[in-house]
């Protein structure tokens, strides 16, 4: 029985540059900061970085990977600080922090060296 | 006439810590001096004494026009830095012991990341003359200049990166379980530590303290009075400050040896005379951590372990929570915020009260030392 | 109002852009390469009997592919007609030609399912500067998108992201060559120090009294009090005592990485200067001064190796 105030175990992702280009290219996100080193460091970049599309799915993800294959996710809402450039590992902590008519209200936070990259909520519904 | 035993921290309090406050520094000065005041049980008007350090952009008279505070009649100000933490409280205790107040607040607070920021080359100290054969060659900031004392001391006692990153692992380790602290559930290993960049060879980017915005402020009465208020009273059994043969700033280079703090130990001394303690009797090091080396040299400086050799005390564990002088539970600045050394004494105050979020069974002694590398100050605070 | 405040209302006034069928309808393939690059093992996306056994009853779409499917791509152009393009348009010519996505608020109605043709429209809501932000100056700009399956809303999304300049590289900002040195404070103590720069020679400051050497100097002789200091002219020759590789922050008038030698002169006193030249820094490396003409007032003294 999930709890408000339960945890979610942390979760590293090692964003390598592969990381970053394929996933990039699976959201269909073509911006060549995504993918281009060269042409991101010329744009004040000190990498190539994940795109935001990315970084939603992570979230998903994460909440998903942990609530169970069944949990249908409904909100996905994030706020984006740091880059999470390549070669970063980006850390994810999650806490169960409502319950609402439909389900559970899970707030994720995914964290590079230079700070918080994702700050989120994500509301899911589980079985009872 | 001793100060020892006569006064009592009554209050702790502070504004959260950031890296951007939003909000101007005195705001910050006066929510932590009302924090503190909620937290004693006091109301402004029982203040008449406000003690800052000279760094501080908040006089003392702008913090009592926030507070509503009306009459003051004590007021001061202590040099040199993080140098003044524990000597804030130092002359609040004399204020106090002496009568020339009956409730001080110490405070310090600042924007220190997203203001003026500490780690940047201070174009303004340089016109200082003491910093003429430094800052024009090159050697401008704080972590530049340990460097070149960390690196004498490698030289001469054969230390390591690694030495000096064990405690930056040990801080990181207490602030993840530390809510407060910026590097809440954010530890590092040692190969982090390892792996983290130069900032001034020999120091890497993770031996070197955060930026913090915030501030924290503290209620110092006498014992007596201490007593019959809200929280249980931290002692103040010795308070000490201290500067050394040929003193700098941050570039006591001069000296015939490198590797000591002799200011230090001119505090190390005064406050074991003071508390009629020695090393063995504390039960919890809050030392001051702005740079990594610094708390070798200090644990050295203090007397719990030889010179040379607390690259050995250290790698036995003596520092974790369990261990013979748990150090910084709170995180300490490379972990929670670097307020100036302040929020060690608040930390210090907790440890006593029996609340840290990492307490320490059966703390009787906290033992909280200030800037190192400037001249200096320390507390030892004990129950009642 | 100005020009970019203008054209933001103008935008906005023209409500929600007509409805853009995404290029694919939904579609396995594309799935699979979402979940293999995200690394997501969730049967219900990929299998077909895992999936239909679920409580989807059947393969479903990761709902964060919502975006995606309607996603321009990478030929793809944005129309004429779509409000986050033309509003980017408008901050490009304004010179605020980079852009970084800040906030994503996605709501999913229901999953979506293969063979399901989304389509998407788009509003600008907001459009809010300049701000100063860590990445330069810039302005916020915000839409909600809206997706259809027929009439059916499935997903909705606030999306915002920051339009800006970016700020110079402080390296691109001024070369090496015309930063400002720091320069040293002079008084009447240490004059005599820069005057002997000035003239290629190391002056330590010697005691008139007692004949104690001194550095860094000062009015009074803390051995025997005098205040009559004098000086002798040094061989400028010594030995690395310490010595710092400094990296960050940057330091004006100089180039990372550079070193910052505390050297013992022969003459027993220790004194700072830039090391240059050096293969390899350690204790005990000799060195010698050499002398850098900053400008007609400032000749800084510095250390090389020594043969």
């Amino acid at each position: 029985m999930i709890q408000v105030g339960d945890s979610l175990p942390e979760w590293h992702v090692e964003a390598t540059p592969t990381f970053v280009i394929s996933t990039a290219l699976a959201t269909r996100d073509f911006q060549d900061v995504h993918h281009d080193r060269d042409l991101a460091v010329s744009r004040g970049s000190k990498d190539i970085f994940v795109n935001i599309l990315t970084t939603t799915g992570l979230v998903q993800r994460y909440v998903t990977d942990w609530a169970g294959h069944d949990a249908l996710v409904r909100e996905v809402n994030i706020r984006l600080g740091a880059p999470c450039y390549a070669y970063d590992t980006l850390k994810f902590f999650g806490q169960v922090v409502s319950r609402e008519e439909a389900g559970l209200v899970i707030e994720v936070v995914g964290r590079v060296p230079q700070g918080d990259h994702v700050v989120g909520t994500v509301k899911i519904e589980v079985a009872a | 006439m001793s100060v020892s035993g006569k006064a009592a921290i009554a209050g702790i309090g502070a504004t959260e810590f950031s890296k951007e406050s939003g909000r101007s520094e005195l705001q910050l000065a006066a929510e932590a001096v009302r924090a503190a005041l909620a937290d004693a049980g006091l109301e402004p008007s029982d203040v008449d004494g406000l003690v800052t350090f000279t760094m501080d952009t908040n006089t003392e008279i702008a913090v009592a026009r926030e507070l509503g505070i009306e009459e003051l009649t004590f007021f001061s100000r202590v040099h040199y830095g993080g140098g003044a933490a524990c000597a804030t409280v130092q002359q609040a205790a004399m204020a106090v012991a002496t009568g020339m107040a009956e409730v001080v607040v110490c405070y310090r607070a600042f924007n220190e990341r997203s203001g003026h920021r500490f780690g940047q080359v201070q174009m303004a100290a340089a016109g200082n003359v003491d910093n003429s054969w430094s800052y024009p060659m090159g050697l401008g900031t704080p972590a530049a200049m340990v460097a070149m004392f960390a690196r004498r001391y490698m030289h001469e006692y054969g230390a390591t990166s690694e030495d000096f990153g064990r405690i930056a692992v040990i801080d990181r380790k207490h602030a993840a379980t530390n809510p407060n602290a910026w590097f809440h559930e954010r530890p590092i290993t040692l190969d982090d530590h390892q792996s983290s960049r130069w900032i001034a060879e020999p120091l890497r980017l993770l031996d070197c303290c955060q930026e913090s915005d915030g501030g924290v402020a503290l209620v110092v009465t006498s014992a007596e009075r201490a007593r019959s208020l809200r929280q249980s009273p931290a002692v103040i059994r010795a308070a000490a400050q201290g500067s050394g043969t040929d003193q700098y700033t941050m570039t006591s280079y001069y000296r015939d040896d490198l590797t000591g703090l002799p200011e230090m130990g001119t505090v190390a001394r005064g406050l074991w005379q003071q508390a009629g303690i020695g090393p063995s009797d504390v039960d919890v090091a809050v030392l001051y951590d702005h740079f990594t080396p610094f708390v070798l040299v200090q644990l050295e400086e203090l007397g719990f372990c030889p010179r040379g050799e607390a690259r050995h005390f250290i790698a036995g564990g003596a520092l974790e929570l369990d261990g013979e002088l748990p150090l910084n539970p709170h995180g300490g600045q490379l972990g929670e915020a670097y307020i100036h050394g302040m929020n060690g004494i608040a930390e210090a105050v907790r440890q006593l009260r029996g609340t840290a979020v990492n307490q320490v069974a059966g703390t009787d002694h906290v033992l909280v030392t200030a800037g190192t590398g400037v001249p200096t100050s320390g507390l030892v605070l004990g129950q009642v | 109002m100005n020009e970019i405040e203008k054209e933001a209302a103008r935008i906005a006034e023209q409500g929600e852009s007509p409805r853009r069928l995404a290029r694919d309808p939904v579609n396995l393939p594309m799935i699979r390469n979402w979940v293999e690059a995200i690394g997501d093992t969730n049967p219900v996306y990929t299998d077909p009997e895992a999936a239909a056994k679920s409580v989807h009853e059947g393969l479903v779409a990761p709902p964060a592919m919502a975006q995606v499917w309607t996603m321009y791509g990478l030929n793809g152009q944005r129309g004429g007609d779509d409000p986050l393009g033309a509003m980017m348009t408008v901050l490009d010519d304004a010179g605020f030609t980079s852009v970084v996505a800040t906030n994503s608020d996605q709501t999913y109605h229901r999953y979506l399912r293969p063979d399901e043709h989304v389509a998407v429209t788009t509003r600008l809501e907001d459009v809010t500067g300049p701000k100063r932000t860590a990445l330069g100056e810039g302005w916020f700009v915000t839409t909600t998108s809206t997706w259809y399956v027929g009439d059916e809303v499935v997903a909705e999304m606030r999306f915002r992201v920051l339009k800006f300049r970016p700020a110079a590289k402080p390296a691109e900002a001024k070369p090496v060559v015309s930063t400002p040195v720091i320069k040293p404070a002079i008084n009447r103590d240490t004059e005599y120090f820069w005057e002997g720069t000035r003239a290629g020679e190391l002056r330590i400051q010697r005691c008139g009294g007692c004949g104690l050497l001194r550095h860094p100097p000062g009015p009074m002789c803390p051995e025997c009090g005098a205040t009559k200091p004098k000086y002798l002219v040094s061989e400028g020759r010594g030995e690395v005592y310490s010595y710092v590789v400094h990296h960050h922050p940057r330091v004006p008038g100089k180039e990372v990485p550079f070193v910052v030698a505390l050297v013992e002169l022969e003459e027993g006193v220790r004194m700072l200067g830039e090391l240059t030249g050096a293969a390899e820094v350690r204790v005990g490396l000799p060195v010698e001064v050499v002398f850098t003409k900053v400008d007609d007032e400032l000749t800084m003294p510095s250390w090389r190796p020594r043969a």
